[in-house]
């Protein structure tokens, strides 16, 4: 049992978190692909690293450095690390009495890091560094909240929220990669295939199953159907199965439209699909990212903003 | 006072085992020209200029250490805090600055006999309040009797006729509160204000005691300091003992207006410390009187809420209908005896600042007992004669209007031009019910740590008492600062600090 509203903060902080790591490392590989010259890298990265919440379409003229430094520290910008970790932790505080010191402090740290009034020299020196220090400040977050925090509600709801947006992020990379306008950003070049895998912290876990021979189609089906790599598709969405199917049961929601069935029938699809079947890659993460914005609304019809007549004591 | 600072230094020059004061390292911050001593009492040396008997210990380490090795400490206290996120947010435009709030390093040290006086002053105090409470929204006796005026009370802005009637758990009205005492120029205490609203700073009070424990640990050990740590849950036992007894098992929450509120600091750390959830008025929804929050499985009973929001915003069916911070129909649930509230509605009355001058009598009147704790002297303008007295003396008074907090409304006289005292004279003589007067008070100082030198600051006494089925007084408490030289504001919105306040168990040693 606890707040509707705690669990929401819990949901988000976990979602935050996911999208601000991830978009490090984006930022790190736009940096890396301009010193490379791989412009169809680098506009792999600009491409996924865009929000519908931002209006503007940021890949147009911009050159990779000032992508860089937008998608890190533009706080007009939605998706920008600074404009994540400013949320993950204002939803922290509001929920400072659910989250442990440790997992607190961890978080507090790494959003004084970017909101510094140096943070603009800091990344200036030595912007690989910076982000660097940023993922590993979020990995050490993770272990706190793995480490310290009671695995109940509350822990199954943030990191219910980290694998969401995990899903949603690669399906997102993905799309860009193989959906239907990929033909902007061809995958072609074994340089850029391996850039990818950076993008999704994949690249060794990829070459001890694979070896070296990086080919698109192997990169497509580890990350969408590999089921001991972390940041496959299918395994977050086995994970968010698991954790709703774990949460506890309210009275009075309507079957048919738990988050677990949902999130089961997804998970079910992936683990039973088979790349010879996935003709058409861009129709299958279609629907990941349609199923995964039907859990999340789900989630919140079950848990946050349920009708209030259903759930009276009679 | 120049023979009197020579004193001092060549003391401290004892203190620091350096022959007399010309020899002190420049290096020492004890070596600055430091004690200004005014007619105030200064809490670690006696009248002699020797360090108090309490204080000894404490003064022989300050004596050891650098300039630079204080700075480092402070930084390092500094640091703590800032990563805790003990701190203030101011919101601005498109960013938001947090400041923590300044902490002194160096502990402010009460002896074991003073507290028992402070200890069983405000017990006494607070057990006549809240008889006096239970009195005017029952019976109303004390008025009856003529001891305080009827439209004094009744008419008082905080004065809830919505209570007038409502049963309260134990009569047991004010269950927190954080009274300030002062040091008279003779270091005895007096009371300067009740604060029995929504009374905050106890989370600086445990905060403090942390830091200060990494900062002296030798000290702290010896010293045989009485623990705070116990304070949440004694709180918690508090607000349980509220709880009707065929609700064996409470829920008890604490009701907070939310993360732009300077104090959520605190409300979320008593939370998180007592075990109990943090609720906003929108968490709230109050169905057949009942008050539930929502939670992720539905709706949960509430039974006692620890609310940090003033009356005022608690019920926008009752108080103040554009307020979102409260929820729709708690009063009622309230008065149907379904859900406690702490502290109850309407008792700012009886911390107003005209009421505050008949506490004495009140305790007289409910207690048949004389004041262990003495008021501050406080001139009532309601009465002619006091109001005469009060205008030929407005260079020697601080008047303030009896409805406002937080220094608005307020005249230091003895700071103030001969302009701003014949415009406040006019106001006087227009509505002389709205003031009262009291003396200017040299609050009492302590030794701080300011930009590596050690100077004396004045400073007040906050403890805390919890009052449900008994009475406690927690036993340590905030000491507030005004770190500005000179100044006697202490509040933390407009210059004010805090630091330790370390209540010993034991009588001190024979000096």
């Amino acid at each position: 049992m606890m707040l509707a509203r705690v669990a929401d903060s819990l949901y988000w902080i976990g979602r935050y978190i996911e999208r601000a790591e991830h978009h490090c490392r984006l930022a790190d590989v736009m940096l890396t692909a301009a010193l490379d010259q791989n412009d169809a890298a680098l506009e792999v990265a600009r491409r996924s690293a865009w929000l519908e919440a931002d209006a503007a379409e940021p890949w147009s003229e911009e050159s990779a450095p000032s992508a860089a430094h937008g998608l890190v520290l533009d706080r007009q910008r939605q998706a920008s690390i600074v404009s994540s970790l400013s949320r993950a932790r204002e939803n922290a505080r509001q929920v400072r009495d659910h989250i442990t010191t440790e997992t607190w402090e961890r978080l507090n740290l790494v959003y004084l890091r970017v909101i510094s009034p140096n943070v603009e020299r800091a990344f200036a020196r030595s912007p690989a560094a910076f982000l660097q220090a940023i993922i590993a400040d979020l990995h050490l977050f993770k272990g706190a909240v793995d480490a310290t925090m009671s695995h109940g509600e509350g822990w199954r709801f943030l990191l219910l929220g980290v694998y969401l947006e995990r899903a949603q992020l690669l399906a997102r990379l993905l799309n860009v990669c193989f959906g239907e306008r990929s033909e902007a950003t061809p995958l072609d070049d074994p340089m850029t295939q391996m850039l990818v895998l950076r993008m999704a912290c994949a690249l060794e876990p990829y070459l001890r199953v694979y070896t070296a021979e990086i080919e698109p189609r192997s990169l497509l089906e580890f990350l969408l159907f590999d089921e001991e790599f972390p940041r496959s598709i299918r395994f977050s969405t086995q994970r968010m199965e698991d954790h709703l199917t774990l949460l506890s049961r309210p009275t009075g929601s309507n079957d048919r439209s738990r988050p677990e069935r949902l999130a089961a029938r997804l998970s079910g699809r992936l683990q039973f699909a088979d790349m010879d079947e996935t003709l058409a890659p861009g129709a299958l993460l279609a629907s990941v990212a349609h199923e995964c914005s039907a859990i999340h609304d789900a989630i919140y019809e079950t848990y946050v903003r349920y009708p209030l007549e259903q759930r009276l004591p009679v | 006072m120049p023979k009197t600072r020579s004193v001092v230094q060549t003391r401290l020059g004892a203190g620091a085992r350096v022959g007399d004061a010309g020899e002190i390292p420049p290096a020492s911050p004890l070596s600055a020209p430091f004690y200004p001593r005014a007619q105030s009492y200064d809490d670690m040396f006696s009248a002699d200029g020797s360090p108090r008997a309490h204080y000894a210990a404490l003064h022989a380490r300050m004596s050891t250490l650098s300039g630079a090795e204080l700075a480092e400490r402070q930084r390092t206290l500094e640091q703590t805090f800032l990563l805790q996120g003990i701190t203030f947010t101011v919101y601005g435009a498109s960013d938001a600055v947090e400041r923590i709030i300044p902490t002194d390093l160096f502990p402010r040290i009460i002896p074991a006999a003073e507290w028992v006086l402070i200890e069983t002053g405000l017990t006494q105090r607070l057990r006549a309040l809240n008889m006096f409470l239970a009195d005017i929204y029952g019976d109303q006796k004390i008025i009856a009797d003529g001891l305080v005026p009827r439209d004094l009370v009744l008419g008082a802005p905080s004065y809830r006729r919505e209570m007038h009637g409502v049963y309260v758990p134990h009569n047991s009205y004010v269950n927190v509160s954080g009274a300030d005492l002062i040091r008279g120029e003779d270091g005895a205490f007096f009371v300067l204000e009740d604060n029995l609203r929504v009374p905050s700073g106890v989370s600086y009070m445990l905060a403090n005691r942390d830091a200060a424990k990494r900062t002296f640990p030798e000290i702290f050990r010896d010293a045989a300091v009485r623990p705070v740590e116990r304070y949440p849950d004694l709180l918690l036992a508090t607000l349980k003992s509220l709880a009707p007894e065929w609700r064996p098992d409470p829920q008890v929450v604490v009701l907070t207006p939310g993360i732009y509120n300077s104090a959520y600091f605190e409300h979320a750390y008593l939370a998180r410390l007592m075990g109990a959830p943090l609720v906003e008025g929108r968490d709230l929804v109050v169905h057949d009187n009942i008050v539930h929050m929502r939670t992720t499985t539905g709706l949960r009973q509430v039974d006692v809420i620890y609310r940090r929001v003033d009356d005022d915003f608690i019920d926008p069916l009752t108080f103040r209908r554009d307020s979102g911070l409260g929820a729709a129909g708690l009063f009622n649930a309230y008065r149907a005896g379904n859900v406690v509230i702490a502290n109850a509605p309407g008792t700012g009355v009886a911390d107003d600042k005209a009421v505050y001058a008949y506490v004495p009598d009140i305790i007289h009147y409910y207690l048949d007992e004389d004041p262990i704790l003495p008021n501050v002297k406080t001139f009532l303008c309601r009465e002619p004669a006091q109001l005469d007295h009060v205008l030929g003396n407005l260079d020697k008074l601080v008047v303030k209007a009896v409805g406002e907090s937080g220094g608005y409304g307020m005249l230091i006289g003895p700071h103030a031009s001969a302009a701003e005292r014949e415009d406040f004279a006019a106001r006087l003589k227009a509505d002389p019910a709205n003031y009262i007067a009291q003396p200017t008070i040299q609050l009492s100082t302590a030794p701080c740590l300011i930009e590596g030198a050690i100077e004396t600051r004045h400073v007040d006494l906050r403890p805390f008492v919890l009052a449900g089925r008994e009475i406690a007084v927690a036993p340590g408490a905030l000491t507030r600062v005004a770190l500005r030289r000179g100044s006697l504001v202490v509040n933390s919105s407009q210059g004010g600090g805090s630091k330790d306040t370390w209540v010993l168990a034991q009588a001190e040693p024979p000096s």
